[in-house]
C-alpha cells in the first residue's frame, strides 16, 4: 500500500551543496596547494636549488622509505586502531634478512651489482615473511587476548627492537645489494628524481590503493573503523579482518624493511628508529581520522611528501638557517596543525 | 490471514554468569505476521533478540526454522538462512554509502579475475540499492552518499529498508522507532506492514507501546526472563498491556499451542 511518494519525507533536497563543500572539504586539493606553497617557499628560501633534481630524488627517497609505512599505518588507522610496531618491523626484518645472507649464506657486501640481484630478491622475501609475522602476532594478541591495539603493538614493538638487537649484535649486517635500485634514473642527459626503488614503492602503493578504495577488502576495513557492531552484525568476521590488515600493515613494514636494507646495504636494528611516529604523522596530515572510518590512499601519499618536503626544504633553506634538530619540532607542529584543521573543517561542515 | 508456524523457540534458556536473562522462553512465528515482543529493561528481550539472531547461542532449548531444527553459531548463519536483525542503534556503518551499506557482507563483485580478487561493482550496487529500497517503501536521495550525512529518520529508514530488502522469511527489529519523530515513526510503521504482506514474520520490539498496538498480530511478554503472556494483540490496551509488563496484572502462564 505505501508506496515511494508516501515516504517522502525520508527523501532530502539535492545534495549538491554538501558535494561542494566536499569538493572544499577534499583533503587531497588542500594538500596539493599546500606543496605547490611549500616549494615556491623553499625555492625562494633556498635561492633556487630546492627545486633541482638532486634534491628532490633525496625528497622522494625519503618518500619511499616511508611511504609503505605510511600505508600500512592508513590501513590500520582506517580500522579504528594504531600499529606502533611498524618502524620495529623494519629494523627486526632487515636485520633478520641480513643475518640470514651474511652469516648463514656467508654471502657479504662484496657481491654488488647485478649478481647481488636474487640475494636482494631474497632479501625482500624474508623482510616481507618477518612481517607479515609480526603483523600476525599482532592480531593473535588483538583477537586472542584482548588487548587493545595500542598496547598489543607497543608490546611487539619492544620485542622486535629488542629481537632485532639480539641477532645484529647491534652492528649493521653489511650484505651483498645492488646500489643501482637506489640510484636515479637518467634518460640521456636528463635526470629524473626517482630511482628504481622509488618506483616499485609507488607501484605498490597504487595497487595497495585499489585494493583499499575499490575491493571488498577496502570496504570492510572501513565498515570494521566506522561501526563493529554492524560490521559483525552484516555477517562480517571482524577477527578475520583484523588478522588481514595487521598481516598487511605488518607485511609492508618488512617491504619498507627491505628498502632500508638496499638503502643502506645492510641490516641494520636502528634502522626502523623512530619511523612509526612519521608514519603516523604522514596518515593524519593525509586526512585520515585516529578514530576510523576516514583516509584516501592518495591523501596519506601527498601528506607523506609534504612531510619531507618540509623537511628537506627546511635543510636547504639559506635565507634563515634552521637547525636540523629542529626537524623534530617542525614534524610535531604539522601533525598539530592537520588535526587542528580536520577538527575545524568538521566543525563547519555541521 | 497469518501463514505457517516459520520461526519457533521452544524453552530457550541463557544465563550471564549468575544473572539468569532467559528462563525457558518458547515462541512462536508465523509467516505474515508481526509480532511485538514487550517487557521492562532487563526482562531479556535484548537477549532474545541475540538468541533470535545468532549473535548468542542458548545455553539450552532449540531453534526451528520452517519446522526444522537449527543452530545459529554465528549471525552470519542466521542471515544466510533467511533471518534479519536490524539491531538497536548499531544498523549501519556511517562513513560508508548508502549502498555499501545496503550490501555490507553481501557485496557484488565484478565478472572474471577482478571478481576473483574482490573487487567491486559499486554501480551495479548503486543502482539495485536504489531499486531495493524504493520497493520496500523509501525514497532515499543517493545512494552513493555517505550514511552520515543522512538525517536520523532516514538513516533508520535505510537500515530498515536494508533488513527488509534481504530478508526471505523472518526479520527482527530492535527498537525501530526510536529517536523517530511521529511522521517518520510511521513510515516505519508502514515499512512494516509491507513486510508483512511480502509474507515475512516480523519480530518487532519496542517500548513504544502505542506503536506495538497499532503494528502488531499478537503481542508476547517478557517479565524478568520468563514468558508472561503471549496473545492476539486485540485482546490488549495500553493500561492491560502496562500492567502486564510491570506485573501488577497478574498473567496465567503463556496460553496458545
Amino acid at each position: 500500500m505505501t508506496d515511494s511518494k508516501q515516504a517522502s519525507s525520508l527523501v532530502e533536497k539535492s545534495p549538491l551543496k554538501a558535494r561542494i563543500s566536499n569538493l572544499l572539504g577534499n583533503q587531497s586539493v588542500v594538500l596539493v596547494i599546500t606543496l605547490v606553497v611549500l616549494a615556491a617557499f623553499f625555492q625562494w628560501g633556498s635561492g633556487g636549488i630546492f627545486l633541482q633534481t638532486d634534491l628532490l630524488g633525496t625528497v622522494m627517497d625519503q618518500w619511499g622509505s616511508y611511504i609503505l609505512l605510511a600505508v600500512a599505518q592508513l590501513f590500520v588507522v582506517i580500522t579504528g586502531g594504531i600499529d606502533l610496531s611498524v618502524g620495529s618491523t623494519v629494523s627486526l626484518s632487515s636485520v633478520v634478512a641480513g643475518w640470514f645472507v651474511v652469516e648463514q649464506l656467508k654471502v657479504g657486501p662484496e657481491v654488488t651489482g647485478q649478481a647481488a640481484l636474487p640475494y636482494v630478491l631474497l632479501i625482500a622475501v624474508i623482510c616481507l615473511a618477518v612481517g607479515l609475522f609480526v603483523g600476525l602476532v599482532n592480531s593473535f594478541l588483538i583477537n586472542q587476548l584482548k588487548i587493545v591495539p595500542f598496547i598489543a603493538t607497543l608490546a611487539t614493538m619492544g620485542a622486535s627492537n629488542g629481537i632485532a638487537v639480539m641477532i645484529s649484535v647491534g652492528q649493521p649486517l653489511q650484505g651483498p645489494n645492488d646500489w643501482d635500485l637506489g640510484t636515479l634514473w637518467a634518460i640521456g642527459d636528463f635526470t629524473l628524481p626517482i630511482s628504481t626503488m622509488v618506483f616499485i614503492t609507488l607501484v605498490i602503493t597504487t595497487v595497495v590503493g585499489l585494493f583499499l578504495h575499490k575491493s571488498r577488502f577496502g570496504l570492510y576495513t572501513y565498515s570494521l573503523g566506522s561501526n563493529p557492531f554492524a560490521t559483525r552484525g552484516a555477517g562480517i568476521s571482524v577477527e578475520r579482518q583484523v588478522i588481514k590488515v595487521y598481516m598487511l600493515s605488518g607485511g609492508l613494514a618488512g617491504l619498507a624493511g627491505a628498502y632500508s636494507y638496499v638503502r643502506l646495504g645492510a641490516g641494520s636494528n636502528t634502522s626502523g628508529m623512530g619511523m612509526e611516529l612519521y608514519a603516523i604523522a604522514a596518515v593524519v596530515i593525509g586526512g585520515a581520522s585516529l578514530m576510523g572510518g576516514v583516509g584516501r590512499i592518495v591523501g596519506i601519499a601527498l601528506g607523506t611528501l609534504v612531510l619531507f618536503v618540509v623537511q628537506s626544504g627546511l635543510l636547504t633553506m639559506t635565507v634563515v638557517q634552521v637547525s636540523p634538530d629542529l626537524k623534530q619540532v617542525i614534524v610535531a607542529i604539522l601533525i598539530a596543525a592537520a588535526v587542528a584543521v580536520q577538527t575545524l573543517r568538521k566543525s563547519n561542515r555541521k | 490471514m497469518a501463514g505457517e508456524v516459520i520461526y519457533e523457540v521452544k524453552n530457550v534458556s541463557k544465563r550471564y554468569g549468575s544473572v539468569v536473562a532467559l528462563d525457558g522462553a518458547s515462541l512462536k512465528l508465523h509467516a505474515g505476521e508481526v509480532v511485538g515482543l514487550v517487557g521492562d529493561n532487563g526482562a531479556g528481550k535484548s537477549t532474545l533478540v541475540k538468541v533470535l539472531s545468532g549473535a548468542h547461542q542458548p545455553d539450552g532449548g532449540q531453534i526451528f526454522l520452517d519446522g526444522q531444527e537449527v543452530v545459529w553459531d554465528s549471525p552470519r548463519k542466521a542471515l544466510e538462512h533467511g533471518v534479519e536483525t536490524l539491531y538497536q542503534d548499531s544498523g549501519l556503518a556511517p562513513h560508508l554509502t548508502v549502498s555499501q551499506n545496503v550490501f555490507l557482507g553481501r557485496e557484488i563483485v565484478q565478472k572474471g579475475f577482478l571478481g576473483w580478487l574482490g573487487f567491486l561493482n559499486s554501480k551495479r550496487m548503486e543502482r539495485e540499492a536504489h531499486q531495493d529500497l524504493e520497493e520496500v517503501g523509501i525514497a532515499v536521495p543517493a545512494s552513493n552518499r555517505a550514511v552520515s550525512q543522512l538525517s536520523g529518520g532516514q538513516r533508520q529508514a535505510v537500515a530498515i529498508g536494508r533488513a527488509v530488502a534481504w530478508a526471505q522469511k523472518v526479520i527482527i527489529l530492535d527498537e525501530p522507532t526510536n529517536h523517530l519523530g511521529a511522521r517518520q515513526a510511521g513510515e516505519v510503521l508502514n515499512i512494516i506492514r509491507n513486510a508483512k504482506a511480502k509474507g515475512l514474520g516480523v519480530i518487532f520490539i519496542s517500548h513504544t507501546l502505542p506503536h506495538v498496538l497499532e503494528v502488531t498480530d499478537r503481542i508476547v511478554v517478557l517479565r524478568l526472563g520468563r514468558i508472561v503472556r503471549d496473545a492476539p494483540t486485540s485482546e490488549f490496551n495500553g493500561d492491560t498491556l502496562i500492567g502486564t509488563i510491570t506485573g501488577t496484572i497478574q498473567t496465567i502462564k503463556v496460553e496458545g499451542d
